[in-house]
Parts: structure tokens; sequence; C-alpha cells
């Protein structure tokens, strides 16, 4: 797995895989899961981060999500988009038509 | 085929129950990720990028169609539809949620299946030769030998914690098609000068980040002893090897570390003090083994099928087809057909619920009702009538399964790479696909011949990139997704690690690049006979390295 950035004061979210389904969710803003990024909560620095990655745990100890991480992302387009490739698949599915043809 | 008999179908059920319970705590918060994830995993459960995957065992590679309807079943019933078949002969599917695993597993339980053993630090899910009990060079058929050791190994509680997973391969041919030289112990059936039948018994290979070619700790062991010895290898492993570290858990790095002399000594030694214990194989436990792999009813046949030379004739594709996809048989009149799930532009190894039912269909009346699948990700169907080609063929291509690319450039192993894996850096499929594509032109394709593309997404090296003819392995190099490329590795008898040929690619110079290698292959073989991997062997790496980076 390729290593995540170390985050500094950029924007982030918060990302995890719901327990039932193991679909990707992301964190809202009311503390809620989403499957859409557009609609996750965008901190922008290191201490807002903390907060929103603790909030997660405590969801995931509640059995809600599982494995929660903070991810970069670039906040000026909409929806934020990760930095990282590997959560752009994650945020969109994956890049090829995998379903066979017959 | 074997069948299950009534403590297997009750272990399997019973496993299925406890596993149901164990989900149904998870979910209601009774136990904790932490302690449920080694619990989902040894039933081949894992969490992916998009969502849970459930790899299923298919022990040593052998299907009855109504067990491959099974899994078509699943497929439709708890999936998207379709499945992934691997380099380990199993089927993963890719989007099975948490709280349906134990009725697919349940579902799995009546035809027979599992997922045990598909994870974890145990001895995994044994594989051998796609076309054993059917090639015709063949000493003896490998399944009886790979039954034997699925019964000794499941939940053998003294390798259940291994220092790290286990994977054993078989083949009883000279011809090795199951890559025994790269796997923690490789099994080569032979006849030593007494002209009795035993096993070579290599130890240590292994792909991944640190890849060995396996050494030979004993030239010919009898088969009667045979589980003595492999739990002697498996004592030895388990209490020297290093648990100390995870990249250097696997027995390739104990054999490396204390060489094969040493061993071999710590093996026999223990060997000495068991081999005349409970695990000798009494004759009647290996025959009764033996008579469920009995050959189907074949016919009588001779001559050559007129219906089949006709078809040869006058039909191109059908003659194209043929001659890359099917191989020898040992029965008079019968063919081994090879489907490939490598439709140029398709995901290698995928392979739709129709398609898998198609398959069993075509297998029922074609096939004696059975299937393989092989570690190249296509399926076999492995006892077919000349005479029934032509149909097979047609069959076979209203279902898009009739590509006839088997062992040529576009029948490329590939792994599911960052499109799905957790542990990828790189994708695999589409840089397979766009591979696939250059080489779509059969006139081309055939003139390369023989061509093994293996892509991995990530060091782990499940796409077998180390011993592709041409490896393609994906790294990350800041934050984009870069292609190193080796030559020269071979995962058959003559088996090597391929070399590298320098720095990474980006995708669209990599797939360039593998045009580039071709391309001097063709320009500096002695003659149309000398298949890629022995053009590189004879002039070496240089003139490749020099096409791809000088001109470049």
């Amino acid at each position: 797995m390729a290593k995540a950035p170390k985050l500094n004061s950029q924007p982030q979210i918060v990302t995890a895989n719901d327990l039932r389904s193991g679909d990707t969710v992301y964190l809202t803003v009311t503390g809620g899961w989403t499957r859409r990024i557009a609609e996750a909560a965008v901190v922008a620095n290191v201490e807002a981060g903390a907060a929103l990655l603790a909030e997660a745990e405590a969801q995931a100890k509640q059995n809600i999500v599982v494995a929660p991480y903070l991810i970069p992302v670039d906040a000026s387009v909409t929806p934020p988009k990760p930095i990282q490739y590997r959560e752009v698949l994650r945020a969109e599915g994956p890049s090829t038509e995998t379903r066979p043809a017959a | 085929m074997y069948q299950y008999d009534e403590i297997d179908q009750t272990m399997v059920e019973e496993r299925v129950a406890q596993f149901r319970d164990q989900v149904a705590r998870r979910l209601t918060g009774e136990i904790s990720e932490d302690e449920f994830k080694p619990l989902r995993l040894q039933n081949g459960l894992y969490l992916q990028l998009h969502a849970y995957m459930l790899r299923i065992a298919i022990p040593y590679g052998t299907l009855s169609s109504r067990q491959l309807r099974g899994l078509a079943q699943i497929g439709c019933t708890y999936d998207r539809g379709w499945g992934h078949f691997t380099t380990r002969q199993n089927l993963q599917y890719n989007w099975i949620k948490l709280e349906d695993a134990p009725a697919a597993l349940a579902d799995l339980a009546k035809v027979q299946m599992h997922a045990i053993q598909t994870s974890g630090n145990c001895i995994r899910n044994t594989t051998t030769d796609q076309f054993a009990g059917a090639a015709h060079d063949e000493i003896e058929d490998p399944r009886v030998w790979c039954e034997i050791i699925r019964q000794w190994s499941t939940f053998h509680p003294e390798f259940s914690f291994l220092p790290r997973k286990f994977k054993i391969a078989v083949t009883g041919s000279p011809n090795d098609r199951a890559a025994v030289r790269v796997h923690d112990i490789g099994l080569r059936m032979h006849k030593n000068d007494a002209g009795e039948i035993g096993f070579e018994v290599i130890v240590g290979g292994g792909l991944g980040r640190t890849p060995f070619i396996g050494k030979t700790i004993r030239d010919f062991l009898p088969k009667q002893d045979l589980l003595s010895y492999l739990e002697a290898i498996l004592r030895v492993y388990n209490q020297f090897g290093r648990r100390d570290n995870l990249f250097k858990a696997r027995i390739k790095i104990l054999v490396h570390e204390i060489g094969i002399e040493t061993m071999r000594e710590k093996v026999e030694a223990e060997f000495a003090a068991s081999k005349h214990g409970a695990l000798k194989l009494p004759q009647e436990a290996i025959d009764q083994i033996a008579v469920q792999f009995a050959p189907p009813a074949f016919e009588t046949l001779s001559g050559i099928s007129a219906e089949y030379a006709n078809a040869f004739r006058t039909d191109f594709e059908f003659g194209l087809w043929a001659r890359r996809n099917t191989f020898k048989h040992k029965q008079p009149g019968y063919s081994i057909v090879t489907i490939s799930l490598k439709k140029e532009g398709a995901p290698p190894g995928d392979a739709s619920a129709e398609q898998m039912n198609a398959v069993a269909d075509i297998a029922d009346r074609y096939s004696f009702g059975e299937i393989r699948v092989t570690h190249e990700q296509n399926l076999v169907l492995p006892h077919v009538k000349h005479s029934d080609l032509p149909a097979v063929f047609k069959a076979l291509k209203a279902w898009d399964l009739a590509t006839p690319n088997v062992g040529l450039a576009s029948d490329i192993i590939a792994c599911p790479g960052l499109d799905y894996c957790a542990l990828a850096n790189a994708r695999s499929i589409p840089i397979a696909q766009q591979i696939a594509l250059r080489f779509k032109n059969w006139e081309r394709a055939h003139d390369i011949g023989e061509l093994k593309i293996k892509i991995s997404g990530c060091i782990n090296a499940c796409g077998h990139h180390h011993v592709g003819h041409i490896g393609i392995l994906g790294v990350d190099k800041a934050g984009e997704e870069f292609y190193q490329i080796t030559l020269g590795g071979s995962a058959d008898d003559q088996a090597a690690l391929g070399d590298l040929i320098g720095p990474s690619l980006n995708t669209h110079d990599a797939v360039d690049a593998i045009d580039t290698l071709v391309e001097t292959y063709l320009r500096l073989r002695k003659s149309s006979d000398e298949r890629f991997l022995d053009t590189y062997r004879r002039i070496g790496i240089a003139p490749f390295k020099e096409a791809v980076y000088v001109s470049a």
C-alpha cells in the first residue's frame, strides 16, 4: 500500500469502510457517514483533522465503520478531489469497466 | 472427481455456522474489529478498497459443472454477477457485503466448497497442473496427492499459526505447468532408477518481495512417506522460521539464511523420528482416494475424426483456435481445451455468471461435467472428443470465450491491482488491457508465438511478474503509477527470475516498451521457432535494454 502523505495544514477529510457493506464512506459535518465525497466534511488544519478523526474513531468503536483515516484533498474543486490516486479510485470506483462482455 | 464424505460435509457446515455466529456478534458489537479480523480472514473474507472480497478455494483447480453453477449463483445473488479467477486457481468475488457473507458460504457448502485456508498463516489451498488426469505427458494424476494433502492440512492444529502463509504445488508431469519451483514446497512426481514413482521435493521457492527459485531438498521421496516428510518440513519451519519480521517470515528466507544443507539435516532428522509413525500412508488409504480420481468412461476411438478434419480445413477461425487452445490428451481421440478468459481488452481472469453457466453446460455436454481453473487465469475442459471440438468452439464463441490466444502475448496474468486491492501501488488491469490490445492482430500474435507477460500491482507479486518472460511490476513514484519491466523469467521446469531492464516507466511508455521489446525479439530471433524466452537467453539483456532506453 502506498504510504499516506504526512498531513499538515491542508484540506483533509476522513474516510473509512462501512462495517456492514464494506462500502467506501466519508464523515459528514453532522457526524454521519456518506458514500458521496461531495458531502464529506472538509477541515483545513492538523488540529481540526485530529478532532474529525477522533470523532470517526469513536464511531468505529460503535461498530458503524471500520478503520477510519484522514486523507488530503484538493478542496478548490467541487467535489473535493483526493490527492492520492488510490483515494480517487476509492471515491469513484474501479477505473475500468470490469464486467465481462457476455 | 472427489466427493465429500460425511466428515468433510459436517466440517464445512459447522464452519459456516460458526462464522454466521461470529458475524452476528461483530454486527452487534459484541466483538471488535481487531478480534473479528483474523476470524473473517480465516473464512476468506478480506476488506479491500471498495468492499469486502470473498476468496473461494477451488482445491487443486478442479470443479464440477454443478460447482461452477453454484459459483455463478453466488455471484448473482451476493455480488455483481461476475467473478475473478486468480493465480492461485481460486475465485474472488469483489463486492460481497459482510452481512451476506455467511449466506454465501452456506450456499457454497451446498456444492461441497468453502473459503477455508484462502488466507492466514496456514497451509493454503494446494495447487496443481490444470491438465491433471488428462495430459499425455503425465506420470500420474497429481490430484490424488493434492487431496491427501488437503485432508492432512485442513485445520491442522500444529500448523494453524505458522510464521507466515504456506503454499504447496504438485506436478505429475515432467513439463511443469504448476510453477512448483516458486512455491514454499514444490512436489514433482518422477520415476527413480528402479522404476518406482515418487516425489522430488523442492523447498524455499517463492515470489513476493524477495523472490527465490526453490531448492531440491530430496531427490526421491517414496509416496507413502509424503505426509511424514511434509510434516517434518513444516515442523522445522514452524520452529525456526522468523516471527520477528513479517518480511522475513516465509520458509524461503529460512532456507536462504541457514542454507539448504542445514535445512536438509534438520528435516531428515525430524523425518527419521516420524517416518514410521501415524502419517505413513497405507496403500488402501491411497487407493480409496485414487479411485475418486479414476478417469471418466472414455470411448475407444481411433483415426482422425472426420468432423474435426473437415472443420480444420474449412473453418479458418476454428483452425486457429484448435492450434492454440487445445492440448494433447492421454486418451486417443480426445483433447484438452483451454478456455481463454483473456479476450483482448477485457480484464484478465474475469468471467460473468452467464459465462460460468455456459461453461458448465458445455462441460456437461462435452467434457464429462468437469472444469479446471488454471493458475494463468483461464478455464479448462479436460476431456473433449476431437469430433466435438467444432461444436465446443462454436458454443464457446457464442459466449466470447473462444479467443485463440492461449500462451500468446495477450494471454496475460494480472492481479486485481489498485482498482480493487488494498495492498496495491498501481493498477494492473488497465495496463494489461492496453498491452493485450496491441497484440490483437492474430497474424502478428501467432507470429510472435509463446510469450508470457505477467503483471503485479505491488511487490507481493500475485501476478507472478518475476517469472514472466516479460514481467511488469507497478510502483508508486511520487503519487504517479510507474512500471518496472523484467525480462527472462520463467515458471516452468527451467524456472528463472527475470532481470530488471532499467528505470521504471510511466503507463504510456511502459505499454510502448512492451511493443519495442517484442519488435526487438522479432528482429533478432534466429528463426520463427525460437521463442522470445529462447532469444533472450541466447542474446542477453543488452539489445533489449538499448532498444527501450536508447531509442526513447
